[in-house]
């Protein structure tokens, strides 16, 4: 067992776990931010699970808790300030991003990092950058579309 | 998909100390972990199951690009870095080709170039690339003592380095030679997938404009990384013209095993090798004429 010290979304979290717990299951189970989902069997493939280690995407089933030790993690609770959406998340709402929601966490938390690497992004360029999150929905036009349009709020807004 | 008990977890600040951790522990029952993208997968599947992790993520040395003296890479140089480091340009190029397709996003941000060639999984593209171009291979064994090793004989075969049990990759290094140029391509299923079947062709220019020197390596045959040396044989001397690499991509059809899977049958393969052969020679030839 193991003492981290885990800061999620601006709050400390310090817990004794097994060394072989992974990130997600933190979050999910210590923390009880089930926001982050899971959608394969931890097999890495889905991006479900994604959330920002120090600002940048990562996938919570691929490391482990330890790993994590004195790091700042993002995670969808996050984004939004109190009832306020950030514009990511307003335009996956206003053009039909979510479809069913479960694969969304994964979703924000990768384009979100990817938009302030990337603030001008072609549409090839949002679907190089969502290869690693799957949609089985099957639609990746709306999600598309909403990525596209936060660019360009974002940029107005800036 | 759960990884199997680990008894202890240790994130050493230092290369000796890293190296030291190991050497406590029999052969294979302590790993390093670098990016953990392929290790995890690993534990988490029970192919291995380390009493200890010993975690690299705090050795700084391990880590950037330096291009004083030659090109030296640290081990602990992520995906995301080497995808956008501009330094890495002609004799070098390849490197970023590769970077940049491997996986998705998020394992770009968390992948190291030592991590992919010490795991040398048989379908992957680093090991590939760093054969084609040469690298040499750094280690640091427990009693302080380091050693290099040519890319050629530290890949072994799938899963298979040179790298002994208690050894340390530190960094990889690489030539940088003038009127020189490399590229990488590979092709998956989907977008950025493990290669079924990926090619790096690195090569010098004469004052005429012909080759005077290549390396080419494929990447997704059941091999794993390897050498193509009838491709290299053929491409001596040529201009760049389709024609003669046309000629070069054929002698590497005849020379190499490709097999029939799920994912592609063995024709297939060889229809890849002459595409990708002709793409990858187009952009090395034009890097190495300062082109591009």
């Amino acid at each position: 067992m193991k003492t981290v010290s885990i800061t999620i979304n601006g709050e400390r979290y310090e817990e004794t776990v097994p060394a072989r717990m992974l990130l997600v299951d933190f979050i999910r189970e210590k923390c009880a931010l089930t926001g982050t989902h899971v959608a394969c069997t931890y097999e890495g493939v889905c991006g479900a699970c994604t959330v920002q280690l120090d600002g940048e995407a990562i996938k919570s089933c691929m490391m482990l808790a330890v790993q994590a030790d004195g790091h700042a993690v993002t995670t969808v609770e996050g984004l939004a300030r109190g009832a306020e959406l950030t514009p990511l998340q307003q335009a996956f709402k206003a053009h039909h991003g979510l479809q069913c929601g479960f694969c969304t966490p994964g979703i924000l938390m990768n384009m979100s990092e990817f938009l302030e690497k990337n603030p001008d992004p072609t549409d090839e360029e949002i679907r190089h950058g969502l290869v690693g999150n799957l949609c089985r929905c099957t639609g990746y036009v709306h999600i598309v579309d909403a990525v596209r349009a936060a660019a360009a709020q974002i940029r107005r807004g800036s | 998909m759960y990884p199997a008990i680990i008894e202890d977890y240790q994130r050493p600040e230092s290369l000796q100390e890293a190296v030291a951790i190991l050497s406590g522990y029999e052969p294979g029952d302590a790993i390093f972990m670098a990016g953990g993208q392929s290790v995890m997968q690993a534990m988490k599947s029970r192919m291995v199951r380390p009493r200890c992790v010993v975690d690299l993520q705090s050795i700084a040395e391990l880590k950037g690009i330096s291009s004083a003296n030659g090109l030296h890479i640290g081990a602990m140089t992520r995906y995301v870095e080497i995808a956008g480091a501009v330094e890495l340009a002609g004799a070098n190029a390849a490197l970023r080709d590769a970077a940049q397709h491997v996986g998705d996003r998020q394992v770009r941000n968390r992948g190291t170039i030592g991590g992919s060639c010490c795991w040398n999984y048989v379908a992957s593209c680093m090991p590939a690339v760093t054969l084609g171009l040469g690298a040499i291979f750094h280690l640091l064994d427990p009693q302080g003592k380091t050693r290099a090793v040519q890319a050629d004989d530290f890949f072994l075969g799938p899963l298979e380095t040179a790298r002994g049990d208690h050894e340390l990759l530190t960094h990889l290094s690489f030539e940088t030679t003038p009127r020189s140029g490399s590229a990488y391509k590979k092709w998956g299923l989907v977008t950025d997938a493990l290669p079924v079947v990926g090619v790096c062709l690195k090569l010098s220019l004469d004052a005429a404009g012909r080759c005077s020197a290549v390396r080419m390596s494929l990447s997704g045959l059941p091999a794993g990384a390897q050498r193509a040396p009838a491709g290299e044989a053929a491409l001596m001397g040529s201009d760049g013209s389709r024609e003669s690499v046309a000629r070069a991509m054929e002698a590497v059809v005849d020379s190499v095993e490709c097999h029939s899977d799920k994912w592609a049958d063995a024709h297939y393969r060889q229809q890849l090798i002459r595409t990708l052969g002709q793409e990858v020679a187009a952009t090395a030839f034009a890097r190495a004429r300062g082109e591009q």
